[in-house]
């Protein structure tokens, strides 16, 4: 025999298994360590610690209220848009202090993108003028620059066969389906690192729903990406990693298969089980 | 530890229906080989009738658990533990089918071998059967306390059994050469000696699924993986 014989081992394929988040994995987008958020008097989020992958799907799961969106929201500093809020700890963005007082948050929700439950296109402008508007209030107006960026980002966000004829038409003219891509359009057209998605389909139909969950699929190639979901099965369909929160804090954090297969903590089973409450 | 109910009372409801006829299934499975059995060292062809018309049954249950198993797969998409449970009783039924084919392949070679007159080597076959059974058992055992530790003793038990089935063929073979007459006899003991070590790998499929339901741990073919 003159090739070499390969293991069994290693002649299994073992698609989209991702590593375990230790000390092997090369890239974090997000260092958290010890982070707890009040809103008032009331403790949103109680000392968590947690690294978000570089180029993967993070999914944050747990029942309502148990600070799984005020998490999300504090990787853009989204929760300060709420009055009387107070953080402690730290929120490293490729080892920047998000929450350094020489850092405009206006920068960071730049680089970290968001996305809503709710589609939200600006109601009086058109399709087109949706998607550009984050480069239009960041001062670009080279109108061939606009134009490449608009279609690149309807391009990505799976929507430009759907619209491109229809650029001029205002966004609220779509499927609500199609304005939720629309909204990941004009999230994704500043070019951020990250993308945040606060229970993205859960105000989709399940076809529409099928096409974003697609899309953050392709997405993870380019960008980081976290989402809040209560649909656990798409947590355990578009997601690497996963991370359960009951009652402000952590339970337990690890690759989606494992999480979905072998939890190790007895309040992940109970909940991802139906057994709660 | 008695994990607490689901939310879903109908989730609970179809994986009790599934787990009970998987034990009624384990039940009749292991009636069919002791008839079987009985029917061949008590030289009874009306216990042989029996094993090998009741596998009907078995069969039936076997569609109904795979039929069971989907449907909970298809309507409550379970996870962690309910999920594991789900997929080792479908795969529990499949090898409990199999065990009872076995048991009547062992009774319809008994039945031939009742038409003639008894041979005495038929008592080399008792302790393969008991060792088999008591591996079944355990297996079976093993799924229903979740008993991880069990799980692993039976499967270590399956070299003896091999064993014992190397040695009654050698020692039938060699009644082969000295009695030739016999030989149809001594080839359907060699037979039953196998359909019996079968049973024993069964169980050991078993008792690996016990392990991976209760501990989400894979133990199947390790000594082919340290080799590679």
């Amino acid at each position: 025999m003159t090739t070499p014989e390969r293991t069994v081992a290693e002649r299994v394929e073992r698609p989209g298994e991702p590593p375990p988040l230790e000390e092997s994995v090369p890239a974090r987008t997000f260092e958290i360590k010890n982070l707890s958020i009040w809103y008032g008097e009331k403790r949103a989020i109680e000392n968590v610690t947690i690294d978000i992958a570089t180029n993967a799907v993070t999914a944050i799961i747990g029942p309502s209220g148990c600070g799984k969106s005020t998490l999300l929201r504090a990787l853009n500093r989204m929760h300060e848009l709420v009055p009387k809020t107070r953080l402690e700890g730290t929120v490293l963005l490729d080892g920047t202090d998000l929450y350094s007082s020489n850092i405009d948050p206006a920068i960071v929700r730049r680089r970290v993108g968001m996305v809503f439950q709710k589609s939200n296109p600006f109601p009086t402008m058109t399709i087109g003028e949706n998607v550009v508007i984050g480069l239009r209030l960041n001062g670009v107006r080279d109108r061939r620059f606009l134009n490449e960026r608009l279609e690149k980002s309807l391009r990505m966000a799976a929507l430009w066969d759907e619209v491109k004829d229809d650029l001029h038409k205002p966004g609220t003219s779509l499927s609500g389906g199609q304005q939720q891509r629309l909204c990941i359009a004009r999230t994704l057209a500043v070019e951020p690192e990250v993308v945040l998605m606060d229970e993205p389909c859960s105000a989709l139909d399940p076809i529409a729903t099928a096409k974003i969950e697609e899309l953050i699929y392709e997405l993870k190639a380019k960008y980081t990406i976290v989402t809040v979901t209560h649909n656990m099965q798409q947590a355990g369909r578009i997601s690497d990693y996963t991370a359960f929160m009951y009652l402000g804090r952590l339970i337990e954090f690890g690759p989606t298969t494992q999480i979905f297969t072998n939890p190790k903590d007895r309040q992940t089973e109970d909940y991802i089980t139906g057994r709660f409450g | 530890m008695i994990a607490p109910k689901h939310i879903l009372g109908t989730f609970d409801e179809l994986l009790a229906a599934l787990r009970n006829n998987l034990l009624m299934m384990s039940g009749l499975t292991d009636r069919n080989l002791g008839q079987a059995m009985k029917g061949l060292l008590e030289r009874n062809d009306s216990l042989c009738a029996n094993a090998i018309a009741d596998d009907e049954e078995i069969d039936q249950l076997e569609k109904q658990i795979d039929k069971d198993g989907v449907d909970i797969l298809l309507r409550f998409q379970p996870v962690a533990s309910d999920l594991r449970r789900v997929v080792s009783a479908m795969k529990l039924s499949s090898n409990l089918e199999r065990m009872a084919d076995q048991a009547t392949s062992i009774a319809r070679r008994a039945r031939k071998l009742n038409r003639h007159p008894p041979l005495p080597e038929v008592e080399l076959i008792k302790p393969m059967y008991e060792h088999a059974m008591s591996m079944f058992k355990d297996s079976m055992d093993s799924f229903v306390r979740e008993d991880v530790d069990l799980g692993h003793a039976v499967v270590n038990r399956d070299e003896k059994l091999d064993d014992m089935n190397g040695n009654v063929g050698r020692k039938l073979i060699e009644r082969m050469a000295q009695d030739p007459e016999q030989l149809r006899g001594y080839l359907n003991l060699v037979f039953i000696a196998r359909a019996l070590e079968r049973v024993g790998d069964h169980a050991t499929n078993i008792a690996e699924e016990a392990v991976y339901a209760a501990a989400a741990e894979d133990i199947r073919h390790q000594k082919l993986a340290i080799q590679v």
